[in-house]
């Protein structure tokens, strides 16, 4: 499913992607919107910026977060 | 010690219990408690000033060695601890008046300005341009984004998605309040520059003169370094200028933001290839100390189909944007297939309608939902005509003799592979068909252009093709070379790289003075303080972010001229007033609490708090119910909810809102203060047997008392 603006993600893990940064364990459990997905092919392997409540805005690895809607 | 509140919230509580309880035995050490108890109020409350932590670690040192009083000895080892593990947070609370924590009770900033990833103080602007004072907006935005005017016409907006408005109705229109003040602020001559540090007598040498370089290049400039800025273009703006067309950001703008910089002193060099017209070696012969790269990703995947090499009509978008904004308005063709559905294609199809092409059609390989393109985009591309072909591969580019004719394609369907998250289009065998085209530009993505940078071997790429850097610093693995932009993220936004800019030029000053570098992102910072303005509750429910009127569309597909005509005044001051001041009121919730579960008035609808599961808010229902006690403003931890008297009225306030208002009653005896109507009815209900009758009058309790006792006399004779 691709990502759009404005869907809602949870940073559910760890990414496994050379982007992620140790400061980065403290976002995981955060809830957040995406603001900027790859608006060019929307590949899945880009970072998407997202901008998680109360933790700013980043650009993350898609392997580490799941729409909210997603969830069990 | 709890680390449930913000560190120093939590010092502070510590400090309030130790003074009152009876743990400290010495009269010293509670003295010396007591004065840390005040000092860290400052800082819990952003108004503590430079000499604030030297002074509590001094007192803690007092404290941890002052041996009559074992309890204050640990107590100050204690705090000691506290000080060491959390000193961020303290410093964070002092310097830039705002918690790094995430649960302070006082400072925790309004997610609007936590979105900005140039850290921009959003609620004290968007207060100064409700106030008409845009000069001043301007003043506060460009501390944080030299930009102002640039963002506030195609910045992506994060901040807006995080607004707390937009849980209730619809975001504050943020990029529009912040293009109206820059552009009433250029129009008086009010868009001046900060005073520069003085000068350091230090080169830094920028490459790259898009948002990411310019913005390192100001701050650096204003920190008071010398600055030459190298671009293999020959103008300034990056992708600003050669990859968003005119129709979305006019050129003047870019034009007049560089000038401020070019003002600070910063020197630019156009025309001039890192890595071939100056080297790393040749500019740290001339005294460049340190190095920031922000070239961008200029470059482009290729389609790697037959034929895509053999025209000169077939164009790749990024060098087709690039050479339109650069002056060349011929039409790549008549009938014009853009291939991708990215902004950029959109962007691409757009520009080939206004430079006067008979039929524009983007072709995409799948479907309009997977479009990546912005909605509103698409949108204004279709409704300026561009024809969309949906589930199009292309397979081949036809034509002879050097010219384009068209492009072979063969329909796609969406299927489901095994481990993918989405479907992938899967050509259809036997549905070849031909696009007749004169003019081919693919727009399916760019990359960095690594060229040039051959001689920095120590720097590390990712598996992206970008440069690895630091997310905190922007540093690279090459000692004093720092990098931001598209560069480092791959293609992203402009304020991305503005935020990256800035945050590297405060790398590039610690790493010049040998300070420590930060392990995390900066907090920002809360730039000043701005009062409220009352709104009543009605208004603040009805007023409804505007429409931003658009060019009309004859003029959209001849000229480039700006589609977004932008806010009127009216409508900006009125839009200003939206806002919710969440800079103030921090959504805790105590409010609702106290007065649902404690009072049991349940008078406050305030459904926009919780980020996950905002339900409905209305201001208008506190009227109906509230009785004016005031036990939520006693409770809130920021002044947010404040309740006053005046002009013979109670007034319930959040944050300027005025949720409830009654006339007050007045003691017909003494004339004190009686409260409202609905408060007195409420206290006299709970308190009837044990109260001096009023019967009916409007009495205070003194005042009924002493009529009781009186009356009480006459019935009672004494013998």
């Amino acid at each position: 499913m691709p990502l759009r603006k404005g869907q809602k993600i949870e940073v559910f893990r760890r990414s496994d992607d050379e982007a992620w940064e140790d400061y980065m364990d403290a976002f995981i459990g955060c809830h957040g919107i995406i603001t900027d997905p790859d608006t060019s092919i929307n590949d899945p392997d880009a970072l998407v910026e997202v901008s998680l409540e109360g933790r700013g805005t980043h650009r993350l690895p898609q392997d580490c977060m799941r729409l909210l809607d997603d969830q069990p | 010690m709890s680390v449930k509140q913000c560190p120093v919230n939590d010092t502070l509580t510590r400090l309030q219990q130790s003074s009152e309880g009876i743990e400290l035995q010495h009269p010293r050490s509670r003295r010396i408690v007591g004065q840390m108890a005040t000092l860290v109020r400052d800082v819990a409350t952003g108004s503590a000033g430079d000499e604030h932590l030297p002074t509590l670690d001094a007192l803690i040192e007092e404290l941890a060695g002052f041996a009559p009083d074992p309890a204050g000895v640990a107590l100050g080892r204690e705090l000691r601890d506290v000080l060491a593990a959390h000193r961020e947070v303290f410093d964070s609370h002092v310097k830039t008046h705002i918690c790094a924590s995430g649960r302070c009770d006082v400072l925790t900033p309004a997610p609007c300005q936590m979105a900005c990833p140039a850290g921009i103080d959003v609620p004290t602007y968007v207060a100064l341009i409700g106030e008409g004072r845009d000069a001043e907006a301007i003043e506060v935005i460009r501390r944080d984004n030299p930009f102002p005017w640039v963002c506030g016409l195609v910045c992506t907006r994060p901040c807006e998605f995080m607004c707390v408005r937009g849980r209730i109705d619809t975001p504050v229109s943020i990029k529009s309040l912040k293009a109206f003040a820059a552009e009433r602020a250029l129009s008086q001559g009010c868009y001046v520059n900060p005073k520069p540090a003085a000068p350091k007598n230090r080169k830094v040498c920028v490459i790259g003169a898009g948002p990411g370089g310019m913005s390192a290049a100001y701050y650096l400039a204003m920190m008071g370094y010398t600055v030459r800025v190298i671009e293999a273009l020959p103008v300034a703006g990056g992708m600003m200028m050669v990859g968003i067309p005119r129709y979305r950001l006019p050129r003047e703008v870019i034009d007049r933001e560089v000038a401020m910089i070019e003002d600070l002193g910063v020197t630019f060099s156009f025309n001039t290839r890192f890595g071939s017209d100056v080297t790393v070696q040749s500019l740290r012969d001339d005294g460049f100390e340190a190095f920031f790269i922000s070239i961008g990703a200029h470059d482009s995947f290729k389609l790697g189909i037959p034929g895509e090499n053999d025209f000169p009509q077939a164009l790749q978008a990024i060098d087709f944007l690039k050479n339109v904004a650069l002056g060349d308005r011929r039409q790549p063709g008549k009938r014009v297939v853009v291939i991708g559905g990215g902004n950029v294609a959109i962007d691409a199809a757009r520009t080939s309608l206004r430079l006067g092409c008979s039929e524009v059609t983007l072709a995409y390989r799948r479907t309009r939902d997977e479009m990546p393109a912005d909605i509103e985009e698409i949108e204004q591309a279709e409704e300026e005509g561009v024809e969309f072909a949906f589930l199009t591969v292309p397979v081949s580019l036809e034509g002879s003799d050097g010219h384009l004719s068209g492009v072979q394609c063969l329909r796609a369907e969406l299927v489901e592979l095994p481990g993918a998250k989405r479907k992938s289009p899967r050509p259809v065998e036997g549905s070849e068909f031909i696009m007749p085209a004169d003019a081919v530009i693919s727009a399916i993505g760019q990359r960095v252009d690594q060229k040039g940078l051959e001689e920095l071997k120590e720097l590390t790429w990712t598996r992206r093709d970008t440069i690895q850097v630091h997310n905190a610093t922007m540093s690279t693995d090459m000692p004093g070379v720092f990098a931001a932009g598209d560069a480092v993220t791959g293609p992203a936004t402009v304020v991305e790289a503005i935020g990256g800019g800035k945050r590297a030029a405060q790398a590039i000053d610690r790493y010049l003075n040998h300070i420590p570098q930060p392990n995390m992102p900066p907090v920002p910072v809360r730039r000043q303080r701005v009062g409220w303005t009352e709104v009543p509750a009605a208004t603040k429910m009805a007023l409804k972010r505007p429409h931003l009127p658009l060019l009309n569309m004859d003029r959209r597909r001849t000229t480039f001229q700006q589609v977004e005509l932008g806010l009127s005044e009216n409508m900006v001051r009125e839009e200003a007033r939206r806002c919710l001041r969440c800079d103030i009121c921090r959504r805790c919730g105590l409010c609702v609490s106290i007065c649902r579960d404690k009072m049991g008035v349940d008078a406050l609808q305030l459904g926009y708090f919780d980020f996950d599961h905002p339900v409905v808010t209305d201001f208008r229902k506190t009227q109906e119910r509230c009785i004016l006690c005031g036990a939520c403003a006693t409770n809130c931890p920021n002044n947010a909810m404040q309740m006053e008297d005046r002009n013979g009225e109670r007034i319930l306030h959040l944050c300027g809102t005025i949720l409830n208002r009654q006339p007050l009653l007045y003691c017909e005896v003494c004339g004190a203060t009686l409260g409202p109507a609905r408060y007195r009815d409420y206290v006299l209900k709970r308190t009837r047997a044990i109260s001096p009758p009023t019967d009916g009058h409007n009495i205070c309790e003194a005042c009924a008392r002493k009529a009781n006792v009186l009356g009480a006399h006459r019935t009672m004779p004494i013998d």
